[in-house]
């Protein structure tokens, strides 16, 4: 895959086995593990490190190239977090609606975001929503509450289920619409002159100056 | 066993001793520091080493610094003044004969340990007859006694046991001692401390002690591998209790999968590493393709691997990978099932090269019809997509020279049969060159190909090995005669060789035997093992 042809990074930011790499399978293969992962007592398929797929999107008027960081939950990685959303556009910050923690996690990244990296859109994405679908006492977040949460740090809100497919190509969609849509990033396309953007590029250069 | 019977021979005319260098699959320019790690371990452990040489550290702030400048200082020199000196194996207290049933120390505490365990009626766990029954049990704890990983069962469940193993240890170090190893009928206890961990193995298996040690060090290795000794030293500095389980989440199935492959993989006992055998034109076409399209500013090391075997290896001038990070590096790899779906960027500390940091790894299949692995570690964090560049140039010209294709049909096949040595009764061999630090033998065929011949057949070459290898009465050579096979192992400067014949086999035929086959793996030197070593 043209890893250095992509219009747009998207990261994945959240809890472990919140279900980001669940999210990113369902999205670039259109395809989910049966075997719910976090049931698991012993995590056999935590990602290591971060994963990268690229996958193109169709907008309307053009094609965007996505460029999907799925990094590890663990908290191993934090410290070295920001490698991996550094330049990133958008930010899927995911948290489990069957675990109340998990959005604290949430909030923890959302705060990092908005420290270090001030041209990323945040995206809340409850995940596991089948769950709560079939029993309704296992939601431990409640709706209002991130929709509140989202209204403070002007994000907005998605709730998935990666095992069903509800809303996860219809995110993805919106992230690239947002991104086309913000006359910024057209209008550095235009000043590239290229026939695509290489923001991941240009966000390279921008922090090499400044550390 | 009356029918068992031993010699040790003093190396008579019939070992012609060969002309280091001139062995078998043996150069004196390999890419893989060819200290024997066996001994060197045992060397360090015996010396309560200094940290510095225990957790070596700045090779990476170095290669950092360095940039475009020249000559740092040798790093091989380094490393062996570290190896050179004694080999000689831990202390332990007294020898094997003096740990039976009726020892002294194994009246002590065999007790204390089960009447602990009697304490704890809810933790049924311990009580269960699979935990109880399991071979090989490994333990993890920090040095206030907090579990950490546990082989079998949850770690949670075995606080009591955990702490019992704390006591016992913090106990002897209060009269400024250490504790090894304690022997309770068919089990070993042994005791690794490190900074911060504590590290038990309570096993039944043919292991000896030392070996048991060697593969406690190698889990040691795994946690700096998921962590970094600074890291770890660093947390524990602020907080003395700390529960490293927070930061060791997701890494579970590395020290399950570790111990696993330690338990029937060669390498490990050996401290060398096995190469996939190809035909020499094919590795060095794959050689030349990384050379020549991944020479990138700050690429230290190029690796492809499948299935837990070496195909090549390519290297920043004057830098070298120790068998151990191979192996972890082996580990990483064949524990996760991620690498396959997705290209991956992932840290990675490598606790032989440098302890203190992180190299940064992209990995990534070959394609998804081949197992060929590739892994190019960097220091620089921001090279993932100059790197995955490099690997579509490099996966292109493999296929344009049909090199995955070889390697491919490399690996559906067995890599080869004992029959094709061509030597009546000899039935398998283990064979390391050790100036390069590799190994190669056979595949394990009839009478050994149900799993509880291979784990006995393994349970030999480790008593064979630990013979060979003993501080007390190092051996060079030895002839072994069982009750089922016979076994003679051969260890001189050049090489390792360990062999099993059938059990009517003379001595002067083995000696013919392995001659023959000495002559043999010359021959196959240029397939068997990698003996050049590219650099970028």
């Amino acid at each position: 895959m043209g890893a250095s042809r992509v219009d747009m990074k998207v990261v994945l930011l959240g809890k472990e086995y919140g279900g980001k790499t669940s999210l990113v399978e369902r999205y670039l293969h259109d395809r989910f593990a049966g075997d719910t992962p976090y049931q698991n007592v012993r995590n056999y398929n935590a990602t290591i490190g971060a994963a990268f797929g690229a996958k193109k999107v169709d907008i309307g008027d053009k094609v965007l190239t996505l460029g999907v960081w799925d990094t590890a939950g663990s908290e191993r990685y934090e410290a070295m977090s920001r490698i991996y959303y550094r330049g990133a556009k958008a930010a899927i910050v995911c948290y489990d609606l069957t675990d109340r923690t998990s959005f604290e996690r949430a909030r923890f990244w959302v705060n990092e975001l908005m420290k270090n990296e001030e041209g990323c859109k945040i995206y809340l994405c409850g995940t596991k929503k089948d769950l709560v679908i079939s029993d309704k006492r296992t939601r431990e977040v409640d709706y209002h509450m991130t929709t509140d949460y989202a209204e403070e740090i002007h994000a907005e809100v998605h709730e998935t289920s990666s095992k069903t497919g509800e809303n996860i190509f219809e995110l993805f969609t919106k992230i690239a619409k947002d991104f086309a849509s913000n006359p910024e990033n057209i209008k550095k396309e235009r000043d590239k002159d290229k026939e695509t953007l290489d923001l991941y590029e240009d966000n390279k250069k921008k922090f090499g100056c400044c550390g | 066993m009356a029918s068992e019977n031993e010699t040790v021979e003093p190396p008579g005319d019939e070992f012609k001793t060969l002309d280091e260098g001139n062995e078998p699959g043996g150069r004196r320019d390999g890419f893989l520091v060819a200290s024997d790690s066996f001994e060197d371990f045992a060397r360090l452990e015996e010396a309560k080493s200094s940290i510095k040489d225990r957790h070596p550290s700045g090779t990476i702030n170095k290669i950092v610094r360095e940039g475009s400048c020249e000559d740092p200082p040798d790093k091989q020199d380094e490393i062996e003044s570290v190896s050179s000196g004694i080999a000689s194996m831990a202390t332990e207290e007294q020898n094997d004969s003096a740990f039976s049933d009726n020892g002294n120390v194994a009246e002590q505490v065999a007790p204390t340990l089960s009447a602990s365990i009697h304490e704890e009626e809810e933790l049924d766990e311990v009580h269960k007859p699979e935990w109880k029954g399991q071979k090989k049990h490994v333990f993890i704890l920090s040095e206030a006694g907090k579990p950490i990983y546990s082989r079998y069962g949850a770690e949670d469940k075995l606080v009591t046991i955990m702490g019992v193993m704390q006591a016992l240890v913090s106990f002897v170090q209060d009269s400024k001692d250490s504790m090894r190893c304690i022997i309770s009928g068919k089990h070993k206890f042994v005791f690794l401390t490190r900074d911060h961990l504590l590290l038990v193995a309570v096993s039944c298996t043919s292991s000896s002690t030392p070996q048991l040690l060697l593969q406690l060090n190698y889990v040691y290795n795994q946690v700096l591998s998921v962590l970094t000794y600074s890291h770890i030293n660093k947390i524990f500095k602020q907080r003395h209790n700390y529960d490293l389980r927070r930061l060791l989440t997701g890494a579970e199935k590395f020290f399950d999968s570790l111990l696993n492959l330690m338990d029937h993989e060669p390498g490990f006992l050996l401290s060398a590493v096995r190469c996939l055998p190809l035909p020499s034109a094919v590795r060095d076409v794959v050689a030349q393709s990384i050379v020549q399209h991944a020479k990138v500013k700050d690429l230290v090391f190029a690796i492809l691997i499948a299935n837990n075997q070496l195909i090549t290896l390519v290297r920043m001038k004057k830098y070298f990978l120790h068998p151990a990070d191979l192996h972890l590096i082996f580990n990483l790899v064949s524990a996760s099932e991620s690498f396959k779906t997705a290209e991956s960027w992932t840290p990675i500390c490598l606790p032989k090269f440098d302890s203190g940091g992180y190299l940064h790894a992209h990995v990534s299949y070959l394609d998804d019809n081949c197992a060929a692995c590739l892994l190019l570690l960097t220091v620089d964090r921001d090279m993932f997509f100059t790197l995955s560049e490099c690997k579509s140039k490099i996966v292109e010209r493999l296929h344009r020279y049909n090199c995955i294709e070889a390697i491919r049909e490399a690996l559906t096949k067995y890599t080869y049969s004992i029959s094709q040595v061509g030597i009546p009764d000899l039935r398998h061999f283990m064979y390391k060159s050790r100036s390069t630090a590799q190994f190669t033998s056979p595949e394990l065929e009839s009478p050994y190909h149900t799993a509880s011949e291979q784990e006995r057949i393994f349970g030999l070459y480790q008593y064979l090995h630990h013979r060979m290898h003993s501080t007390s009465r190092p051996l060079k050579i030895l002839f072994h005669v069982g009750s089922y096979e016979t076994l003679l192992g051969w260890v001189t400067s050049g090489f390792e060789l360990y062999a099993v014949f059938g059990p009517l086999v003379t001595k002067p035929t083995a000696i013919n035997s392995i001659n023959k086959l000495l002559k043999w793996i010359k021959k196959e030197e240029d397939r068997l093992f990698i003996l050049n070593s590219p650099t970028f």
